[in-house]
């Protein structure tokens, strides 16, 4: 998991640099080893994560940000403004750290939908108006959230 | 490719205009903040694509593709953490009609 870390770590550093002299590349090397070397050890989730679903998740997450976006568009540029803000308490089944966060981070990313609290298995959401709580309120993103996670055996 | 390009770009142009005019429109902190979300996940994503598409495929184009995945990842999280300031303040959500 550390050598990972600092694989990604170097990479990300060769990307910023733009530069390849052995000093540029050796200093890289040298933090990023350090900084995972200091790194706490965490404790490992017992969710495992599906690379494959994420993939698949991201354009669904994509067009749904697009087909909302434009309606909150629409909303914001009637000359009635046709707002109907509340607060929808959602019940979901996820309550792993990772699946939380993914939701939460979803919610708040599709424009109408905000997250304003987060516990597990309850999120309280603020929504502009009726239409766009609906895919919330039938738990579509839940569902595609879950087959990402799937409950793995773990400590 | 320029075309694609500076179709992205105008199309997350209308985003950020449509997103300011909301911010100016809407009555409070609540709503305003969706407006701030159409600005973030469609207006500055659709720009930094179309960047990214008239860059080609380049170091630079790595790094709008770095930038793209950290306004997504961290957008939302400065958006929450707004919205729960505000509502853990007591400011009214206004449900139902607002003036």
């Amino acid at each position: 998991m550390r050598i990972m870390g600092a694989i990604l770590l170097f990479a990300f550093w060769l990307l910023l640099s733009d530069s390849f002299d052995p000093a540029r590349v050796g200093a890289g090397a040298f933090f990023a080893g350090l900084v995972m070397w200091l790194q706490p050890a965490r404790k490992t989730s017992t969710h495992k994560f599906s690379w494959l679903a994420a993939l698949g998740y991201l354009p669904w997450l994509t067009g749904r940000i697009l087909k909302s976006g434009l309606h909150v568009s629409r909303l914001i540029l009637d000359p009635k403004l046709p707002i109907s803000p509340r607060l929808i308490h959602h019940h979901t089944e996820l309550d792993g750290d990772g699946e939380l966060v993914v939701l939460g981070n979803s919610i708040t990313l599709t424009p109408g939908t905000i997250t304003v609290e987060v516990a597990p298995g309850e999120l309280v959401v603020h929504a502009i108006d009726e239409a766009s709580s609906v895919d919330l309120r039938e738990g579509v993103l839940d569902a595609k959230i879950g087959r990402m996670f799937s409950r793995g055996a773990g400590t | 490719m320029t075309v694609l390009a500076i179709g992205l770009i105008v199309f997350g142009l209308f985003f950020l205009i449509v997103g300011s005019i909301g911010m100016l429109r809407l009555p409070n902190v609540f709503v305003r903040a969706h407006a701030l979300s159409l600005t973030d996940s469609l207006g500055a994503v659709l720009v930094l694509a179309g960047l990214a598409v008239y860059q080609g495929l380049s170091m630079n184009f790595l790094k709008i593709m770095v930038v793209l995945i950290l306004v997504y990842l961290l957008n939302p999280v400065i958006s929450h953490a707004t919205i729960r300031a505000a509502h853990r303040s007591g400011l009214r959500t206004s449900e139902g009609k607002t003036e």
